[in-house]
């Protein structure tokens, strides 16, 4: 293979030098090491000394003509496979640095300076020549500010930062205004800025596994309930009610409802039921602050309705439940339930709750133990309608019995409060006729 | 308009001085007679003789002390230190008197002196050639630190130093001395010290760079828009004062930060930056900010800088790095 | 006379001696009755300063700080042998130099209880603040120097450096430039045989400092520095030979630091007794009191009076700078650089808002 050697800049920041005489002929064979040319320079005369061994190819340059460094000098078939080497890194070992890497070598007396040698010229910036007028396309504005561990916050809940209006200082999103919107999951209706995703179950073989990632809805829930259950310490209350003057009235009501196209379940009852309670009992309708060491009591009751979903538990809230009757909470269930269900619900109307009602009776359960619903302080499980003897007047009658299970913060609900609460609801749910007279 | 390469827009930055203040000298070991060992005061002498541009002994200790006289009793001294590595036995000169004169006197002392410094890596050379120490320099109070990266600053940058009443140390990005040439003015101009520079507008990272590092966040930022990334690339220009407003701007637009220099990691310019950026606009970041530089360890022998010296395909993967960090 | 004390040979430039007796006449300065006296005048408050300072020390009213006694005559000799257009480099030990120069007792005082403003001469652009890092102050003297070959004028630089300073780095670097450039500079070494606690003989093997000269190519002469009048003429010799473009010139004056070498030292752990005593009657300013009251030019009245002259004085200085406020912090700020760069201002308002929220609790 044919090896070209370059002029090299003898280390005296060379850029040129004068050929003086050859030491070699065309065709020559020689040795690493052996002379080449005498070439004379600013400063010095210098022997240059061939880095290869191989026979001479071709000379570059006649005596008394001006060479530049870097070009080449001399052809040699080194014959040993290698490739030509023209002007690529030198070989380590060549210690002397004849080579300069990567283009021609300036003065620097020290290392290699890459000298350009191309026609490209950067054009000027003329900056300081004329009075520049300065575009600054500082918007800077426009985006959305908030903490880094405001924003991890968001991403946990799968909130959309760029939906909120910040309540703090120029707009910036606070912890608590993503805690308030990510009360309930982000529907894809609300946009987070990943859909969820649903993986098609992988068809395994027969004592396989199946793998599929977690969607965003079920990411959401489950750092909801362990954020709730880990910095609120839960103590639940369990009661039984007897309704059956409740179950009565929801008879007598039902055909009517029906006609209209309204299906009446017990939940209408139950919501009224619970919202004049909280009326009363304004402690277990707040919202705790313990970062800044505050409790917040709401003049108004957004009632959170679990609902199930074939992806999982959405909760819906009915605004001033306190506010409805009975058969405006009927038609707000059905349509809440419903769209929640196509997943065509808001997602402002899965926000503001300030209480909770669980009915996992409907399907099944009696008491339990349900997880309060951040940033509420409590949280009803409504339990399977039972048929069940009860005493009255102390004959052992058949009756129907409803299992409450109440679950409170108790870092702001004490035992007493929520006992009282309970009492009050239960008195209502007994007596649902009192609930519409008071 | 003329096109220069580094050497050849600070020898008119010189050349342009000389002629238009008598004040000004320059001077440094081989830097009258030869040229300077970069050739960048070639031909001074020669224009102006032996008085105005001259060699010094080897001597860098008063180099910089009799420069300090020098600017103290009138004069506008330009004083040459040959590499970066060799400002060390100058380093006592530079922070007990130069950096402190006009403190020390309240004002009635003052040191308009210019400090030139090739600095720099990637060119395969000795121990003590290759430093990047503006982060040391930039720490010393009473100094300013400016490093251009193209031949069009450079001129402007050292019109502004050699004119200001404040020690400035002009850190020569010795990698690109020659390594491309730009369109500069014949005539004189002025670039304001302190100030950095938007070079090219993008939209999801900052990129934040300067000197021979200049040339390779260019070729970075070309290879991440070729993958979609629409980078933000800011020349520094200057460390001390640093231009904390064109950073801040330019990281509330995008939210995500890089920064790229040569030499040590821990207590360096990128740190600084980054801390600017925390203290005033932490709530704009997306993601934390990347610093992109060598190691904490001493500056490897030709052999081993290929590892030390940032690349582009580095800084591009930090970038990708970064622009992935919030997903 | 540069060249006829070959310090090689051993030779030192001597014109009074110990009793006050003139045993040179070649070299006795052409002073008047009038200028010698004043001379006195100048050392003996110096002196006055200098034991008062050291007293206030003790009172806590200043902080530590170098002692100057034994030093007057190569402070003082020297300083009036330059024009006032001259330069003076201090190193930090020579308060009669700087008082001949035009310097305050006030600003001594106000330097060493802790304000940069004790550095500010108003009226003196060419007297340069103290110089800290020992012997750093030299490569200045040759940089301003070369600025006045430079510029064509005919001032000179006189640099006051001690016996530890030869052995810096930057007394080779300073005193090679100046000779290969000429620069019209004075270096002055006042050798008062100790740097705080080593002996000037383990400070160097060179017999004297004065012969370090000719490795420079420059001339070096030894002088008596407890001799007013042999450092006066040795000055005015070397002034003479800078501003005439010859280059610099290197003096040694050989005294004695009769006191310790700051507020905060104790000699007694490092020379005897013995050395003190030997000195004592060598004091620069019993010599030339003697000489004056040999010529009934002084008296003990005068003595009287001017001692309680420069007690006054210096009594008063220090009570006007008991009276002088803190540091303001604006004043902190506002010297680094000739603008105020944003970081700098960002700085100090972060600082006021703690004041204030500290002011207000």
């Amino acid at each position: 293979m044919a090896y070209v050697f370059l002029f090299p800049d003898l280390g005296e920041g060379l850029t040129e030098g004068k050929l003086l005489q050859w030491y070699v002929q065309e065709g020559q064979l020689l040795q690493e090491g052996d002379l080449l040319a005498k070439v004379e320079t600013d400063k010095v005369v210098a022997d240059i000394p061939v880095p290869r061994a191989g026979r001479v190819l071709r000379l570059h340059g006649r005596p008394e003509e001006i060479l530049l460094v870097g070009h080449p000098l001399v052809e040699l078939e080194t014959g040993d496979g290698t490739a030509s080497a023209a002007a690529s890194a030198p070989a380590p070992a060549v210690a002397a640095a004849t080579e300069p890497v990567g283009g021609e070598s300036g003065p620097g007396v020290v290392g290699n300076i890459e000298v350009a040698t191309g026609p490209d010229v950067m054009p000027a910036s003329g900056e300081g020549l004329a009075p520049v007028a300065t575009t600054s396309d500082a918007t800077g504005g426009g985006r959305v500010t908030a903490s880094p561990v405001a924003r991890r916050l968001a991403k946990d809940l799968g909130v959309d930062l760029s939906r909120l209006a910040g309540s703090g200082p120029q707009g910036r999103v606070m912890k608590a205004d993503i805690q308030r919107a990510g009360q309930t999951a982000a529907s894809p209706a609300s946009a987070s800025s990943v859909p969820a995703q649903v993986a098609a179950p992988a068809a395994g073989p027969r004592g396989g596994e199946r793998t599929e990632p977690l969607s965003q809805l079920r990411k959401t829930v489950a750092a909801r309930m362990v954020q709730s259950k880990f910095s609120a310490p839960h103590a639940t209350t369990f009661e039984e009610v007897e309704v059956s003057r409740l179950v009565e009235l929801r008879a007598s009501q039902r055909e009517r409802y029906e006609a209209q196209g309204l299906r009446l379940s017990y939940m209408p009852f139950i919501c009224k039921a619970v919202a004049t309670a909280l009326r009363r009992h304004p402690k277990l309708n707040c919202r705790l602050d313990m970062e800044r060491s505050q409790v917040t009591f709401h003049d108004f009751v957004h009632l959170g309705l679990a609902v199930d979903t074939p992806e999982g538990l959405l909760v819906p809230v009915i605004r001033d439940a306190d506010t409805l009757s009975i058969r405006e909470l009927a038609l707000r269930i059905a349509d809440l339930a419903e769209r929640a269900r196509t997943r065509q619900i808001r997602l402002d109307e899965l926000r503001g709750g300030t209480f909770t009602i669980t009915n996992y009776g409907a399907i099944a359960g009696i008491f339990g133990a349900p997880i309060i619903n951040v940033p509420e302080s409590a949280i009803l499980g409504v339990g399977r309608l039972l048929d069940q003897p009860v005493v009255r007047q102390g004959a052992v009658v058949p009756g129907k019995v409803l299992p409450l299970s109440l679950a409170v913060d108790h870092r702001i609900i004490d035992g007493g409060d929520a006992a009282r609460f309970l009492r009050e609801l239960m008195d209502l749910l007994a007596n649902p006729l009192a609930m519409l007279m008071d | 308009m003329p096109a220069m390469n580094l050497v050849q827009a600070i020898q008119s930055a010189l050349d342009y001085k000389l002629g238009d203040d008598e004040r000004v000298l320059v001077f440094g070991e081989d830097a009258g007679l030869e040229g300077g060992v970069f050739r960048v005061t070639q031909g001074l002498q020669e224009k102006y003789g032996e008085r105005r541009v001259f060699d010094t002994p080897l001597a860098e200790s008063v180099i910089m002390g009799a420069g300090l006289g020098m600017a103290v009793a009138g004069l506008r001294p330009v004083l040459e230190i040959q590499f970066c590595g060799f400002i060390y036995p100058a380093m006592n000169q530079l922070v007990t008197h130069v950096s402190r004169m006009r403190n020390r006197s309240r004002g009635a002392f003052t040191v308009p002196l210019v400090i030139r410094l090739p600095y720099g890596g990637g060119i395969q050379a000795l121990e003590l050639h290759s430093e990047s120490m503006e982060a040391m320099l930039a720490h010393i109070p009473g100094l300013k630190v400016v490093i251009p990266s193209t031949p069009y600053d450079a001129k402007g940058l050292l019109i502004s130093a050699i004119e200001s009443e404040d020690p400035v140390l002009f850190m020569e990005p010795k990698k690109v001395y020659r390594a491309f040439r730009q369109e500069v003015p014949a005539e004189a101009y002025r670039i304001p010290l302190g100030k950095a520079s938007v070079v090219q507008a993008g939209t999801r990272l900052t990129l934040v760079a300067y000197g021979a590092m200049m040339r390779v966040a260019r070729q970075a930022v070309e290879l991440a828009a070729k993958e979609g990334l629409s980078v933000e690339l800011i020349d520094l220009r200057s460390i001390y004062p640093l231009d904390t407003e064109t950073l801040l701007e330019s990281v509330k637009k995008t939210g995500r930060l890089a920064v790229l220099h040569e030499g040590p990691t821990s207590f360096g310019v990128a740190a600084e930056i980054i801390a600017r950026v925390n203290e005033e606009a932490l709530y704009w970041l997306e993601a934390p900010p990347r610093r992109i530089t060598g190691f904490d360890t001493i500056m490897p022998l030709p052999m081993g800088e290929q590892h030390y010296m940032p690349t582009p395909e580095r800084v591009l993967y930090e970038l990708i790095q970064l622009h992935n960090q919030a997903e | 006379m540069l060249t006829s004390y070959d310090p090689l040979k051993g030779k030192r430039l001597q014109i009074l001696d110990e009793s006050g007796r003139i045993v040179n006449h070649k070299h006795l300065p052409e002073w008047t009755d009038e200028a010698l006296a004043e001379a006195y005048r100048l050392m003996l408050r110096a002196r006055v300063a200098d034991e008062k300072s050291l007293q206030f020390q003790r009172q806590k009213r200043i902080h530590t700080l170098p002692v100057n006694k034994g030093q007057e005559a190569a402070a003082v000799g020297s300083a009036l042998a330059l024009e006032a257009s001259d330069w003076m480099v201090q190193s930090y030990r020579e308060l009669g130099a700087v008082l001949q120069k035009g310097g305050t007792i006030r600003n001594h005082l106000l330097y060493f209880k802790g304000s940069e403003w004790g550095s500010v001469h108003p009226g003196l652009p060419r007297l340069l603040p103290l110089s800290v890092p020992i012997g750093s102050q030299i490569t200045h003297a040759a940089g301003i120097g070369h600025a006045i070959r430079y510029q064509g004028g005919s001032e000179v630089v006189i640099c006051y450096f001690g016996d530890g300073g030869t052995s810096q780095g930057d007394f080779h670097e300073g005193l090679n430039w100046a000779a290969v450039f000429k620069c019209p500079v004075i270096f002055f070494c006042t050798n008062n045989q100790y740097a705080i606690s080593l002996n000037r003989r383990h400070q160097t093997a060179s017999a004297t400092l004065a012969q370090k000269a000719v490795a420079y190519g420059m001339p070096g002469i030894q002088v008596d520095g407890n001799d007013l009048l042999a450092v006066h003429a040795a000055t005015r010799a070397a002034a003479e030979h800078a501003r005439s473009g010859q280059g610099p010139v290197l003096i040694e004056a050989y005294t004695y630091r009769m006191g310790p070498h700051t507020t905060a030292d104790d000699p007694s752990l490092y020379r005897p007794k013995e050395e003190e005593e030997e000195w004592a009657p060598r004091d620069p300013l019993i010599r030339l009191r003697l000489h004056l009251e040999s010529r009934e030019l002084w008296d003990s009245a005068r003595e009287d009076e001017c001692r309680a002259a420069a007690i006054a004085e210096t009594d008063a200085a220090m009570r006007e700078v008991d009276e002088l406020h803190e540091t303001s912090l604006d004043e902190i700020f506002a010297h680094q650089y000739s603008d105020r760069p944003a970081e700098l201002r960002r700085q100090q308002a972060a600082y006021e808002a703690y004041l204030q929220w500290k002011e207000a609790r």
